[in-house]
């Protein structure tokens, strides 16, 4: 589970997030649209624990994030670009994310991640150097499955990704979510946010002006409430 | 984990070049040092031949005449050469290994030494101790100056303080497969130099290797140290190479400018003039005075008397002789001081700069080092005494040349043996490698409490 209890960020006097509350529970797929420079970044890099609120506090399971504190454990991170490393191959960049984290995985399970994750087995002893930005992404997909964390961040995860591996990332948020993980994303695509998320946000200026379960509304419709709202 | 930091970094050019290159220029050093020990080995059996040829044939020339003869025979004294000196020559290249003295005044001798290349003294010698004192140092930055910085500039980082449980741990980790990896190539150098120069596996190899793995360890500390202030890539090599310019370049060269202006030796000078001179105003003194002068030192050959004054005489001319020598021990004996003051005050300052203290530590241990020769210059002393009071009485009393036993003149031999000051070597190195090490934690767990 993830929370925000009056969360807030500023930079140099800019305000980049204003008393942000709100919560993703257990199989819920949080998706949070904005422009750029609304602040969906921040708030990400403030559950990561990467900055420290101006004031409020990041609740992952309960606990506040801050240095020291445990809650990476409980973490997967997908940034809109998968940065791993060049000389290693798929199934090696995988293996050694996960042992950092502290998990031990057999060939075959982390094959198993990878094909998981959409990413063809004739692929996964390819040197990563020789990746495309969608095969790097699933990757990336990959090792937060690896983790097995129950809370997962998404910066923009489908962003450069063509259709047919939108569609496929898609599934698996769905089928995360399926098994319990709490999933917030942040995303401009607002078709691929109606389609996968269970609710969704609007952030404008640091604000969070809208949001709403996405059961009774269209991408249409919510294409018109984004322009709207913005 | 330690897998894949093996292997990837394995896989980049800058580690296969970098080992490449450190082993390519240990191999080369370690033939250097046997081309060396080898030249050592040659001068001293074809001294021993020499010596022998030069006693038989001026013992045919002038045996009637033993006084003439001891003025032309030289013996030699030969300073035994450690198969370590070959890892590092130290001040071998300039200090002979072989000095063959007459029974005649010995202060002008001592320094009358082979002819040396100025050219190769330029370069200096690429020995063992040369590629452990700078190459190391500049590959260990090499290896470490980008090791947070790179996963930084690269993206990777983010990804790594999420999934890791310990950002300090990744970082050591990283930070010790390098380790593992510079040290291995240094086993695998001193190996090599124990099977190619036969080096006796004795507490000096011994304390050799464990010296030259403390600077490298304290070369890493001092990198992971400057790491540890999280600064960008540019920011590390540039603050590294200066590091490495300042302690391997220029605090060795300030600091022996500092030293030889502070003990300034003129004796080289004086000693000379006194000695030439305390020998050559003989001439124009009477006999009777040279030789009160010369019993007062030495009463045991009173009983030969007082030559005539007028003509040549053996007993006087040995007399005048001692006598250069006497009256410049005070100058002589003042470089000696100062010479040694100098290394001192070297020895002072190199506990503070490790690229002084580790030369210094491989030049001892080695047997090549400054005070090493000052102690064979006082061997030599000894034995130019030894070997004058055995043939005085032979001269004074002029026995045939052929009566003597000249097969015990073979060469003389020096060699010291001097226990390995463990504490001495080690203390320094390990002092600065815990405080840089120390440092390089607290900023890392400064790090860890901050966003």
């Amino acid at each position: 589970m993830l929370e925000a209890k009056n969360l807030s960020k500023t930079f140099e006097g800019t305000n980049a997030l204003v008393n942000l509350n709100l919560s993703v529970a257990s199989g819920e797929i949080f998706c949070l649209l904005g422009q750029n420079g609304a602040g969906k970044t921040t708030t990400i890099n403030l559950f990561l624990g990467l900055i420290k609120p101006t004031s409020g506090a990041a609740l992952i399971n309960g606990e506040e994030v801050k240095p020291g504190s445990n809650t990476n454990q409980w973490i997967a991170y997908i940034p809109e670009v998968v940065q791993l490393y060049g000389n290693l191959n798929g199934l090696e960049n995988l293996d050694f994310f996960s042992r950092l984290a502290g998990y031990k995985h057999s060939k075959a399970e982390l094959s198993e991640l990878l094909i998981k994750a959409g990413l063809q087995e004739a692929d996964h002893t390819k040197k990563l150097s020789s990746y495309s930005k969608g095969m790097r992404q699933k990757v990336g997909i990959a090792i937060a499955l690896s983790k097995k964390a129950e809370v997962i961040l998404m910066d923009e995860p489908t962003s450069g990704l063509d259709p047919m591996s939108t569609d496929e990332f898609t599934s698996i948020c769905k089928e995360l979510a399926a098994a319990g993980k709490s999933i917030f994303m942040a995303t401009h695509d607002i078709f691929n946010a109606v389609n996968v998320g269970t609710r969704i946000g609007i952030m404008k200026e640091g604000k969070l002006v809208h949001s709403s379960d996405t059961d009774n509304i269209s991408a249409n419709e919510l294409q018109q409430l984004y322009l709207k709202t913005i | 984990m330690y897998k894949y930091m093996f292997k990837q970094f394995l896989r980049t050019n800058t580690c296969k070049l970098g080992l490449f290159l450190v082993l390519i220029l240990g191999v080369i050093s370690i033939s250097i040092g046997k081309q060396f020990l080898k030249g050592q080995e040659r001068i001293g059996s074809h001294v021993t031949e020499k010596q022998l040829e030069h006693i038989q044939r001026n013992v045919e020339l002038h045996s009637e005449d033993i006084g003439l003869l001891l003025y032309y025979l030289k013996f030699a004294v030969i300073s035994e050469v450690s198969p370590l000196a070959a890892l590092s020559i130290g001040q071998k290249d300039v200090n002979p290994s072989v000095q063959s003295v007459s029974i005649l005044t010995l202060e002008g001798q001592k320094y009358d030494s082979d002819l040396v290349n100025p050219t190769k003294l330029l370069f200096g010698n690429l020995d063992l101790s040369f590629i452990l004192l700078y190459v190391f140092p500049l590959l260990i930055i090499a290896f470490t100056f980008s090791l947070k910085s790179e996963e930084e500039e690269t993206g990777t980082w983010r990804l790594v303080r999420i999934m890791s449980k310990s950002r300090l741990q990744f970082l050591l980790a990283k930070l010790s497969v390098r380790v593992i990896l510079l040290l291995l190539a240094m086993c695998i150098l001193f190996v090599l130099a124990g099977l190619i120069l036969s080096i006796p596996f004795g507490m000096a190899f011994l304390a050799f290797f464990v010296t030259g793995l403390l600077y490298i360890l304290f070369w890493f500390s001092l990198s992971f140290w400057i790491i540890s202030l999280k600064r960008n890539s540019s920011f590390n090599a540039l603050a590294l190479l200066s590091i490495w310019l300042t302690l391997v370049v220029l605090l060795p060269a300030t600091i022996n400018n500092f030293v030889v202006t502070k003990y300034p030796v003129p004796e080289a000078f004086t000693t000379n003039i006194k000695q030439r001179d305390g020998y050559h105003q003989k001439w124009d003194t009477n006999k009777r005075e040279t030789m009160e002068k010369f019993y007062a030192r030495y009463p045991q050959f009173e009983s030969y008397g007082y030559p005539p004054e007028e003509g040549f005489n053996w007993l006087w001319y040995y007399a005048m002789q001692y006598l250069g020598d006497e009256e410049s021990s005070k100058e002589s004996e003042m470089m000696r001081t100062k010479i040694l003051q100098r290394e001192q005050m070297s020895r002072k300052w190199g506990q503070f700069i490790p690229s002084i203290h580790t030369q210094l530590a491989f030049n001892d241990l080695a047997n090549t080092s400054l005070s090493n020769h000052m102690y064979y210059l006082q061997y030599l002393n000894d034995f130019h005494e030894q070997t004058r009071l055995y043939f005085y009485p032979k001269i004074f009393s002029n026995v045939n040349g052929k009566e003597v036993d000249w097969s015990q003149f073979t060469p003389g031999y020096f060699s010291l043996s001097s226990k390995v000051n463990f504490r001495q070597i080690f203390l320094p190195l390990i002092i600065l490698i815990l405080i840089f090490f120390g440092l390089s934690l607290l900023n890392m767990r400064r790090e860890s409490r901050v966003y």
